[in-house]
């Protein structure tokens, strides 16, 4: 008896350190690349206004639609600069998109199939409505009350955000196949790292110029740049 | 194996059928639909509106708001289901009793089969959207409707802000009106809460609930279920919307006219017009000249009316989301209501055109336009209209919370052949025209009703206060001394 417990342990031991061992590790953690992403743009940014006629305590009494912003040298905000080649699995990191001063802050949100936390901070009704084909579509009310619902997105694509109460409200949720993505800043940059070394097509989406890829090369605990225009 | 085996096994085997025949109604009244039979019956009765691919874009569709369902989505307005299939029961009901409100009528006169028949290829337009199977929508444990109740669901209304969309009265006109879109694009008006009777999915407590729970895909509206403070809140809510209006509009037919003694009061919200039955008028679009107005704002007119010795008073009572001037540069009209009359009682059966008049026969019109106030006028049909010199009709309107309420007065007796005069026991045509001048609705296109009767009531006098109690004391008297002789006698 004692023998038969022994010899099961000890698979139950080389099993064990053999899963371990084969467990593949963080995706590209050591000797990846890094991409460093500029997206521009050349046309004019689109800015559109809207007089708001309620909730101006919370939503100011003017509203901005931001389709199209553009920085300092022609740098494209709110691109989503991807890798989708690339081999990594996704690593659970829990997203949040706030309804801030009747805006979805960020205004584009990358994550990877799994859930994302949608606050509302602003203590007024919002309804979280998506356009999604891949996914499941949505129209949930968050009253006042409800700080924080969560919302299961499993499919890779763009999603589109709404809210009917306050129409001029306009967000995005990308969600990639893998983990290697960024959003471009303020001034079109955007930057992913631990990129497995290897050619790809860099791919940069943007919710109205649409998508434009480029060649790159990423090379071992190096830093490729990588410029990308958008054009309409 | 051992009897206990078998009978538990038996038990079960019973409990499955059961819960098969017993726990899914719908299943069992569903029928397995014919869909290529259903493809010959949709070209005949539904390609009109719902297009021959099925996408929403028949000939027809242009003139209708809302627009025809684009089956191509497989997205459905109305489910009882909580994912967003619906059952085959949904679309069979909706198909037959249609959709208040909307251009979509009941299919009853169909035979049941023909209408599965429908199911089945109307469903062929989105098969991959039906794979999924529907998941039953478990609402809350009800609650029955009590004060208590629906004060709890008015708090929750507040607190969910339903306000936003259907107003602070249910009257569908929220400050998100005008932005509000459905999945195509096209502007969306909220459901007029206090008119139970144009909700496209019915008004039964069940089906409110089940709207509330979970929401109605492809508009604005979303699920409640997991957005109340607690799931009984749902029954609340629907306790609530059915106490913010009746049952049904009981459209009256003819226009009573209540005789009063005392001064009438201008003022629109006076205490005095509550106390008034009203007389409930339904309207239609006007679809004769152009140009038509297809679908027209104003649906229902609510009329007191009353008069005493010197004057007569309408007080008309109606919805508009918006209160709206004449702005040229945002192409917006005024809001306007009218009534009309012949220029004098015809006698018999005659009346004049009901459109406005004609060339021949002219008719009176008493009219209230926003901004402008009371108007009288001659028409000899809708484009040929003449005012009246030397006013002698007044009137004030109030708007709150997307409803007008309107008093309009004017003398009894008349000076002009072009005015009405009114006599009490005479039937009189009287018809009716709104305007929404928010929903661009101006000249011909406007909401109006064909001829009506009013009739005023038998003056009242104080006589019928004091003849009764006098008849009553002389025959207590002459019994007693009927009894006082009698006594006599003996």
């Amino acid at each position: 008896m004692r023998k038969v417990i022994g010899v099961l342990l000890a698979i139950a031991l080389v099993t064990g350190v053999a899963l371990v061992a084969h467990r593949p590790g963080p995706a590209g953690a050591q000797g990846g690349g890094t991409i460093e992403a500029t997206v521009t743009y050349a046309g004019t940014p689109v800015v559109e206004k809207l007089k708001v006629n309620k909730d101006t305590e919370k939503c100011g009494t003017e509203a901005m639609i931001e389709k199209v912003v553009v920085g300092p040298n022609k740098g494209l905000a709110n691109a989503v600069v991807s890798v989708p080649s690339a081999k990594g699995a996704a690593k659970a990191v829990k997203t949040t998109v706030d309804q801030h001063g009747c805006k979805f802050v960020p205004h584009v949100t990358a994550m990877t199939p799994g859930e994302l936390d949608l606050k509302n901070s602003d203590d007024i009704l919002h309804n979280i409505h998506t356009y999604s084909t891949a996914n499941p579509s949505i129209n949930k009310a968050q009253p006042k009350f409800k700080k924080m619902m969560t919302e299961k997105f499993e499919k890779p694509e763009f999603v589109k955000l709404t809210c009917d109460v306050h129409s001029w409200m306009l967000g995005w949720v990308a969600v990639m196949p893998n983990p290697f993505f960024g959003v471009t800043d303020a001034g079109g940059n955007a930057k992913i790292e631990n990129v497995p070394p290897g050619k790809y097509a860099v791919e940069a989406w943007h919710e109205t110029l649409g998508k434009q890829t480029k060649e790159v090369e990423v090379k071992a605990g190096q830093s490729t740049k990588v410029a990308i225009e958008m054009k309409k | 194996m051992s009897p206990a085996g078998v009978g538990g096994r038996l038990a079960r085997g019973v409990t499955l059928v059961a819960s098969i025949v017993f726990a899914s109604p719908a299943l069992v009244a569903a029928q397995a639909g014919n869909a290529m039979a259903g493809k010959a019956l949709y070209e005949l009765r539904c390609v009109g509106c719902h297009g021959e691919k099925g996408d929403g874009k028949g000939p027809a569709a242009e003139l209708v708001v809302p627009k025809p369902r684009d089956f191509t989505t497989g997205l459905y307005k109305i489910r009882t289901s909580a994912n967003k299939a619906p059952t085959d029961q949904d679309l069979f009901r909706i198909i037959t009793d249609g959709m208040p409100g909307t251009s979509m009528p009941s299919w009853a006169v169909l035979p049941d089969k023909e209408r599965w028949n429908l199911v089945a290829y109307v469903k062929a337009f989105a098969a991959d959207k039906f794979k999924e199977a529907p998941k039953k929508l478990e609402l809350p444990k009800d609650v029955a409707s009590s004060g208590e109740s629906i004060k709890r669901g008015k708090e929750m209304f507040e607190a969910i802000e339903c306000h936003k969309c259907h107003g602070t009265e249910g009257r569908g006109d929220g400050p998100s009106r005008a932005e509000l879109k459905d999945e195509w694009g096209h502007p969306i008006a909220p459901a007029n809460l206090t008119k139970r009777w144009t909700f496209r999915g019915g008004a039964s407590r069940t089906e409110i609930a089940t709207r509330l729970a979970a929401g109605v895909l492809g508009t604005p509206m979303p699920a409640f279920i997991d957005s109340v403070e607690k799931p009984e809140d749902i029954w609340h809510l629907t306790n609530y919307i059915l106490s913010l209006g009746p049952d049904s509009p009981g459209y009256a037919t003819l226009v009573t006219v209540t005789a009063v003694s005392d001064a009438i009061p201008d003022d629109p919200s006076a205490d005095f017009w509550k106390k008034l039955t009203p007389n409930n008028i339904p309207l239609l679009g006007q679809v004769i000249v152009d140009p038509r107005n297809f679908n027209p704002s104003v649906d229902l007119v609510s009329v007191r009316a009353v008069y005493n010795d010197k004057e007569i008073a309408f007080h008309l009572t109606w919805d508009d989301p918006t209160q709206s001037t004449a702005d040229p540069g945002k192409k917006l009209f005024a809001d306007a209501i009218s009534l009309q009359f012949p220029p004098q009682p015809t006698p018999g059966v005659e009346r004049p055109y009901f459109l406005m008049g004609d060339a021949s026969d002219a008719v009176y019109l008493l009219r209230w336009e926003n901004g402008k106030g009371v108007t009288e006028s001659t028409a000899n049909g809708p484009t040929k209209i003449a005012a009246i010199q030397g006013a002698e009709a007044t009137g004030k309107a109030v708007y709150a919370n997307g409803q007008y309420r309107l008093v309009m007065k004017r003398p009894l007796v008349s000076k002009s052949e072009t005015r009405p005069t009114f006599a009490p026991m005479v039937f009189m045509p009287v018809a009716f025209q709104a305007w929404d001048g928010g929903a661009g609705e101006s000249g011909t296109r406007m909401s109006l009703t064909s001829w009506y009767y009013l009739r005023l009531e038998e003056p009242q006098s104080g006589r019928r206060f004091v003849i009764p109690p006098v008849v009553a004391i002389l025959t207590l008297a002459v019994m007693l001394l009927v009894v006082r002789v009698a006594n006599r006698r003996a």
